[in-house]
């Protein structure tokens, strides 16, 4: 409105509409003074609307610098203050997935469960198609005052809520950043790649079965000469192999110690190898499981009472177990190199762990949970240090030609129907496997399998798994993925449902498993 | 074990105490936050006080300085803005600095000389060359052809010493009759056709923008629209009553301490009592509070029957509460 006032009196003015009866009526002096008035009068008008739009300007500008800046994106939501200094952003994770199995057990041979049966004449349970929330995931993060942050995850897939992440941060400098609280173990390299981002639907054996998941302490970190190296080291609690840690308290007062450094040496470069990176994460501990429970009910993902993991297939399915009475009880020790590369459309990954963990056996004990009861008995002579490996080697390719990266990818163009475009499209192939220590299935002199750290005949001492696969991103934020998965077995089963003999003979391979695993996913 | 904490320590020591004393004794940073019209009397005194403290102790000292209405830039501080300094343009802003801050002590006004106000000014009439509208009191400026330049009270501290000094001018007329005051207030603002935020913009809209017969100013920026920024083309009407304005300065204790220039802001700030510093605030139009540069310079301010704040008004927490709080007289007039 006061564009237009000041456009048309300015217009008045410039075209001498004003001025022409001045110079008609220039003998009329009182006229012309009182034309000369109304043109001085309409001057002011004119400048002083001018002046108040740019005080509007002015004022507008002034009002930026502490308005909140509220933001919707693929990215998330978020609200910051006009510096940046204060955030706090909501993104999300939410993957529908649902598995098929055309062959393979659910769990290690013997390993009875009413809910799925009976168990069939070989002791197994045929793994069950199945379609489940594998990740549901809000999350809140932000920051305040610049360099103090949070991070807050719960998970509420699998039946139960939880918090997968939980932690504050200080980032003094990209050279030193702290963080506290519940939060992903700094050293495994596919797990530090977000669950929204990684390649195929399991990570693998390294990530899954080696090394830690989540853990609670503090960790240091930081990039150093030009973000050519970065660096980690943590002090927490510690948890076992793939073991995400409750929230709780900890029964054991030892902590584990974390490292890792990573280079990516080229980062700034325009050569092929400008994204190679490679890098090492170990941890280590002493470390000792509870001693008066029932260590026989035990589970893949979580945390276990007797300090030891279980292992589970890509397809999620447990096919290795420490017999009932072996315990955590010594010193353990991972280390883990690791490397990805991406070059254009291509990306690799290529990680190895090992794990050398001392346990012994136990005999009695209470199966009272919550500590109560009596403590178990240790068998003398019984612990042995026991070191498991694993390895894979992953490649991805998109085909519709955007750049891979260690994080997610943008199409170049979204799917729509409408408009033509296809999303952008991956191939994916991974070979992954498992080997346990032969020790682990003899008793503790070697002699027998009898009396062994884990029964050979329902437990597998390794498991080979490719997968292949397709993804397919819609946009940034929805994904459709495929995997198809073959897992095959050393050791594991056995004739009918006896026990492993003392020699061994009676010992066969596990059915190899054939899954297919499909997923939706949508991350903000 | 034992002896590598023991290094780390001593190296700890080492750097943490030798090696900031080495840095700091290069260069000191500190912020001046300061009102609207203060620009060129603190670039000036910045450049003295940077030679001064490096002939003292050979430290370089670098005083970056932001300028805006006053209320705004005490706003500004209490919501974080790290000054070392604030040098603003009445005593209510700094308190609220105390107040709603904790950022000074609650004594700050007699941590220096004149209750902190090193110079002080009055609130004079800039008006076109050859007067034309024949302005020469307040009474002139409630006339219904004039048009008034003055910023919005709610956010400049010239702009409440102007409304002041037009209220003073009301009450004596009238009698101390406020209804009638209310009125002439009110009928001085109906003249306002543009509320700027800050003095420095109103002289803009005043001198560049050729907005208005006459402007409501800081005897300063009067002097300096007249002298440097349009010569010839204004004149100064110095009315028949105005109010003395005692623009404030004062240590930010908590961000100095934070910054660990306590020492050089208070040295600042001492500096401008000084010959020196006295000098550089008469030449940038300010009235000098040290005897010997005020008779120096008795010649270049005239002279001013003033009120003042605080034996007029109650001093400054009565005078915000009554005309400047919500809802107060200024809110009153202008919803009109």
């Amino acid at each position: 409105m006061q564009f237009k006032f000041s456009k048309y009196a300015a217009a008045l003015i410039a075209s001498g509409i004003i001025s022409l009866p001045i110079t008609a009526s220039a003998n009329d002096s009182a006229e012309l003074e009182e034309l000369r008035g109304l043109v001085q009068e309409l001057s002011q008008q004119v400048k002083v609307l001018a002046r108040k739009g740019e005080i509007n300007e002015e004022t507008a500008d002034a009002a930026k610098k502490t308005t909140p800046i509220v933001k919707a994106s693929s990215s998330g939501f978020s609200l910051s203050s006009p510096d940046g200094k204060n955030e706090i952003k909501f993104r999300g994770l939410i993957q529908a997935d649902y598995r098929a199995y055309s062959s393979g057990a659910n769990d290690v041979r013997n390993r009875s469960n009413q809910r799925a049966g009976d168990l069939d004449a070989n002791g197994f349970h045929n793994a069950a198609d199945t379609a489940l929330l594998r990740r549901v995931r809000p999350t809140i993060e932000g920051k305040v005052g610049g360099k103090y942050g949070f991070r807050f995850t719960p998970e509420f897939a699998g039946g139960s809520a939880s918090a997968v992440d939980a932690y504050v941060d200080a980032n003094f400098s990209p050279a030193f950043k702290v963080r506290a609280g519940k939060q992903k173990s700094i050293v495994g390299l596919e797990r530090l790649q977000g669950g929204g981002d990684i390649k195929f639907l399991e990570r693998s054996y390294v990530t899954n079965a080696i090394l830690p998941n989540r853990d609670l302490g503090v960790t240091v970190s930081g990039d150093l000469l030009s973000n050519k190296l970065n660096y980690g080291v943590g002090i927490v609690n510690g948890v076992n192999d793939g073991g995400n840690i409750s929230t709780g308290n900890e029964y054991n007062g030892e902590r584990e110690y974390t490292a890792r450094l990573f280079t990516t040496p080229f980062n700034d470069s325009t050569s092929a190898l400008a994204g190679l990176g490679f890098g090492i994460g170990g941890t280590y501990t002493k470390f000792t499981g509870e001693r008066n429970l029932n260590f026989t009910d035990t589970s893949a993902a979580d945390a276990t009472r007797n300090g030891l993991p279980s292992y589970v297939t890509d397809g999620q399915q447990t096919f290795f177990r420490y017999a009932g009475g072996a315990v955590a009880d010594g010193k353990r020790f991972r280390i883990t190199p690791q490397a990805n590369y991406y070059f254009g459309p291509l990306g690799v990954i290529a990680e190895y762990a090992r794990v050398s963990q001392d346990v012994s056996l136990t005999t009695g004990g209470s199966l009272a949970a919550g500590g109560g009861g009596t403590n178990t008995a240790f068998v003398a002579g019984s612990n042995k240090k026991l070191k498991h490996d694993a390895w894979q080697v992953a490649a991805s390719y998109l085909i519709t030609g955007e750049d891979a990266s260690f994080k997610g990818v943008k199409p170049k163009n979204n799917f729509d129907l409408d408009k033509g475009g296809w999303g952008a499209w991956e191939l994916v192939a991974r070979y992954s496997e498992i080997n346990l220590d032969n020790d682990t299935f003899k008793n503790p002199a070697g002699t027998t399998f009898t009396g062994a750290y884990a029964d050979l005949s329902t437990s597998a001492k390794s498991a080979k798994s490719w997968i292949a696969g397709v993804n397919w991103y819609l946009n940034e934020n929805a994904k459709v993925a495929l995997n198809y998965t073959h897992t095959s077995f050393d050791g594991g089963a056995g004739i009918g449902i006896t026990a492993v003999n003392a020699a061994g003979t009676n010992v066969t391979d596990r059915e190899s498993e054939n899954a297919l695993l499909a997923r939706f996913q949508v991350a903000f | 074990m034992k002896k590598s904490l023991l290094a780390i320590a001593l190296l700890s020591a080492i750097y943490g105490v030798a090696a900031p004393a080495t840095a700091l004794a290069k260069e000191v940073n500190l912020l001046n936050v300061s009102y609207d019209p203060t620009r060129e009397l603190y670039q000036d005194f910045n450049k003295a006080f940077a030679a001064f403290w490096k002939t003292k102790t050979g430290d370089d000292v670098v005083v970056k300085t932001s300028h805006g209405g006053s209320g705004k830039q005490a706003r500004a501080i209490i919501d974080g803005l790290d000054a070392d300094i604030a040098t603003l343009a009445l005593a209510y802003d700094v308190d609220q600095l105390q107040e709603k801050g904790k950022l000074i002590p609650k004594d700050w006004q007699k941590h220096l000389a004149h209750n902190s106000s090193p110079y002080t000014s009055t609130i004079v009439f800039l008006v076109r060359k050859g007067n034309p509208k024949n302005i020469k009191d307040w009474g002139d400026l409630v006339k219904q052809n004039v048009s008034v330049i003055t910023p919005n009270p709610k956010t400049s501290g010239g702009a409440r010493w102007n409304y002041l000094a037009a209220w003073a001018y009301a009450q004596k007329q009238n009698g101390n009759d406020e209804a009638k005051t209310k009125e002439f207030i009110s009928k001085l603002f109906k003249n306002v056709p543009v509320l700027d935020t800050g003095a420095r913009g109103s002289t803009t809209t005043f001198v560049e923008r050729g907005i208005g017969d006459v402007l409501l100013a800081w005897e300063n920026e009067a002097f300096l629209a007249q002298k440097e920024l349009g010569v010839g083309k204004f004149e100064i009407v110095v009315p028949s009553l105005s109010i003395l304005a005692e623009p404030p300065v004062t240590v930010v204790d908590k961000f100095a301490k934070k910054h660990g220039t306590e020492a050089v802001a208070k040295a600042y700030l001492e500096y401008l009592y000084t010959e020196e510093g006295q000098e550089i605030a008469a030449k940038n139009y300010y009235r000098p509070t040290l005897a010997s540069v005020a008779k120096k310079y008795e010649a270049q301010f005239p002279k001013v029957n003033f009120v003042k704040i605080d034996e007029d008004f109650g001093g400054w927490q009565a005078a915000q509460k009554k005309h400047f709080s919500d809802g107060g007289t200024f809110d009153q007039i202008y919803q009109k």
